[in-house]
């Protein structure tokens, strides 16, 4: 079996429907944000496939490596709002995110 | 890299300002702001006398650098991100839990991570400043006492995030049909008529993340909690301008890169226009049934979000026109509202519907700022709201979509019924208890209010030299 | 190249397992072995660089914040009442998206590979990261700067 690059998308896409179906169906939020990080994982692996195929494999790095940056401290960020949110509320179920409505 | 390499410095200062700022604090807390302050309103004042020289008009623009959106977008970017310091400066005074040094340099993050995003002319580059703007109003929006922040916030994190994703599966898929990321490359690979099936596909999911951050109906969830929740200066800031520009601003860009009025045939035009009038619809209705001013607010904002996506679809010059105009005049009356929102609560106490009353009579000043606003994005003739809804309703009856404008003018009349409503309820009629123990806020922080009711009055005055900037800068660079 | 292939399916694999896993601290770990996989993967395409950085920073630093979290939250509450059936369902759906994504989406992969152009570009990392790209340099910069700022802001010291 090759390489091929369709096959490379159908792993890619595999990955993407698991961390969606995460998000959907998890109410812990540190589950979210794990599932959060497995579809970030999959658009990585798309960004490196597709520069493979075209032969700008080193732009691809280099926007990679910017998104590895990007992606700690929107990590970082979303933590510390959980944490802080948990030390306020001692929950970190989505659903209890109810106090604003209407 | 940028388009407008001239704008830089608009992007640089601001981000050195954010930097200087914690040790700044160090010697003094007041040292914060005044920083924040002096940077944004030297910015503000170096681009008014660009923009507003009499010479201009004369002249047909040459003065301006190539790319007239980008500048018009800067201005109002400092001119928002000014009026909101300058209010929160005095807002924060009574020892609130905000730690002062990290919020003013947070909003100066986001100044100028938003003056990346339009001077940029690339797409990863977008993706990389939209990041660095969600980031910070993450924290703005948490900062507060009060838990709803935090709540909110989460909230626009799992919305934005997985959006941000979808822009970046665009981006790979670009890199593989298109071979370029810069709005101009897709732009002549689109206009250059050869079949553009996969490159469409990749700029549709770009528009995908685009929409889900700009709050358009079916991805609306997050708006109205997170402007709710959010401290109350930063709601005006995040729905005067960060929202707008990290999501509308972008659609705007497509549907030009796109030309959605050469290629009809592209589906993505229909959705486009389906999606506006929907938020229009769910926008305007679901504001007539709310009690709290604020969340009100919200809902009106995704209303007139969808006008601006409404005009992107039709995509003929005239409506990106419309939509350009009318995301400027949202960013003044949105702020104005928003504004004098936190005003009542710090005057009275509450933003709470229900409980003022007669307001004019405790709070004149505010009252009346708030009625002009009103009014402006109801589209009340002299005023600029007006001249932007009805280039948009022109565009729309003019492209065809004949039964989209009936339906864009009788929202804007609903829009009228709840605002009418809403007056009545909160600043004219009897005076409640609440009202009657209020007080008016400070002239400080009447200050911002007043000058952008100002600037409402004259941008529709003056639309004739707006319109003549639009189309000399903007659809003639740009569009064609 | 079936170890390219094995690869991917121990990302799939451990992606399923982060998320089902019952335990927040094994969630957290399945995560890391994401992160490995997909390192392992940037080697195979040839991209060492950001094949380090990923194993470096997201295998690591992510893994760490990740587990620094659940062990700050882990105590008492921080078990939540999810419904265990729609995890368990997930490797039927799984299956259900495997199956539909191969008969639907290698044909549109495949009408996209057809699609793609070919670069000429032969510039190195370097040179890509500091001319081509350097407007993104001024973004990350900016990014570390929100992230320092962000966290000051959300846990702010105490004066005393």
């Amino acid at each position: 079996m090759t390489a091929s690059f369709s096959l490379d998308w159908f792993f890619i896409s595999l990955i993407f429907v698991a961390g969606l179906y995460g998000m959907m169906v998890s109410r812990s939020l540190l589950r979210q944000f794990i599932s959060l990080e497995i579809m970030s994982k999959a658009s990585l692996l798309g960004l490196i496939s597709a520069g493979a195929k075209t032969g700008n494999l080193a732009l691809a790095q280099t926007f990679i490596i910017t998104m590895i940056v990007i992606e700690v401290v929107v990590v970082a960020a979303g933590l510390a709002l959980l944490v802080k949110n948990y030390r306020l509320t001692g929950s970190i179920d989505v659903w209890s995110l109810n106090k604003l409505k209407g | 890299m940028t388009s407008s390499p001239g704008l830089l410095a608009y992007l640089l200062i601001p981000l050195f300002t954010a930097v200087a700022i914690p040790f700044a604090a160090r010697f003094r807390t007041r040292m914060a702001d005044v920083l924040a302050n002096v940077t944004l309103l030297a910015g503000l004042l170096n681009l008014s006398l660009l923009l507003f020289d009499p010479a201009n008009a004369d002249s047909s623009f040459s003065a301006i650098p190539d790319d007239g959106f980008s500048l018009l977008m800067v201005f109002v970017i400092y001119l928002v991100g000014l009026c909101v310091t300058f209010f929160s400066t005095y807002f924060m005074e009574e020892g609130s839990g905000v730690a002062r040094a990290p919020y003013f340099a947070l909003i100066m993050t986001s100044v100028s991570a938003m003056c990346g995003i339009v001077t940029t002319g690339d797409f990863f580059t977008l993706y990389i400043f939209i990041e660095v703007l969600a980031v910070s109003s993450f924290a703005l929006i948490a900062s507060g006492e009060r838990t709803g922040g935090l709540e909110g916030a989460i909230k626009y994190l799992l919305l934005t995030f997985p959006a941000s994703l979808f822009i970046l599966l665009g981006v790979a898929f670009l890199m593989l049909t298109a071979g370029t990321f810069s709005f101009e490359g897709v732009k002549t690979l689109v206009a250059s008529g050869m079949p553009a099936g996969g490159t469409v596909f990749a700029v549709s999911l770009l528009l995908l993340g685009f929409l889900i951050k700009s709050g358009v109906v079916p991805f609306h969830a997050w708006t109205p909690d997170a402007y709710e929740g959010a401290y109350s200066p930063v709601s005006a800031f995040l729905a005067g301008i960060v929202t707008k520009i990290a999501g509308v601003y972008a659609v705007i860009k497509i549907a030009i890169i796109l030309r959605l009025f050469d290629v009809k045939t592209c589906p993505a035009a229909d959705i486009l226009m389906f999606l506006g009038m929907l938020s229009i619809a769910v926008g305007a209705v679901a504001a007539l049934r709310q009690n709290e001013l604020k969340r009100m607010l919200a809902f009106s904002s995704i209303s007139q979000v969808g006008y601006i996506v409404l005009a992107a679809g039709i995509g003929t010059p005239l409506a990106i026109l419309g939509a350009i105009f009318h995301l400027v005049n949202h960013a003044t009356f949105k702020t104005t509202l928003y504004l004098n929102s936190a005003s009542l609560e710090k005057g009275a106490g509450t933003s709470d519907m229900t409980k003022l009353g007669g307001m004019e009579h405790s709070m004149p000043w505010t009252s009346w700022t708030s009625v002009v606003a009103l009014m402006s994005t109801a589209g009340v003739p002299p005023l600029s709201g007006f001249w932007s809804k009805l280039l948009i309703i022109v565009a729309l009856w003019d492209g065809g979509a004949r039964i989209y404008a009936v339906l864009a003018l009788l929202f804007s009349i609903v829009t009228l019924a709840y605002f009418m409503v809403m007056q009545r309820k909160v600043f004219f009629g009897k005076p409640t208890e609440a009202s009657r123990a209020a007080r008016e806020v400070r002239p400080a922080m009447l200050a911002p209010v007043v000058a952008m009711s100002v600037l409402i009055v004259a941008l529709g005055v003056f639309f004739p030299y707006i319109y003549a900037y639009l189309v000399d800068t903007v659809a003639a660079r740009i569009i064609l | 190249m079936t170890y390219h292939n094995l690869l991917f399916i121990l990302v799939v694999l451990s992606a399923v397992a982060a998320v089902m896993a019952r335990d927040l601290l094994l969630n957290a770990l399945m995560l890391a072995l994401v992160s490995v996989g997909t390192a392992l993967l940037l080697f195979d395409f040839q991209a060492p660089w950001a094949g380090v950085f990923e194993l470096s920073v997201c295998a690591g630093l992510i893994t760490v914040l990740f587990v620094s979290a659940v062990s700050l939250i882990r105590r008492e509450d921080g078990k939540v009442e999810d419904s265990r059936a729609r995890f368990r369902a997930m490797p039927l759906v799984m299956g259900i998206a495997a199956i539909a994504l191969w008969l639907y989406g290698i044909p549109f992969f495949e009408a996209l590979e057809n699609w793609s152009r070919f670069s000429d570009r032969t510039a190195s990392l370097g040179t890509i990261i500091w001319d081509t790209r350097r407007f993104d340099l001024v973004g990350q910069v900016s990014m570390l700067a929100a992230g320092v700022l962000v966290i000051r802001s959300i846990f702010p010291r105490r004066k005393k």
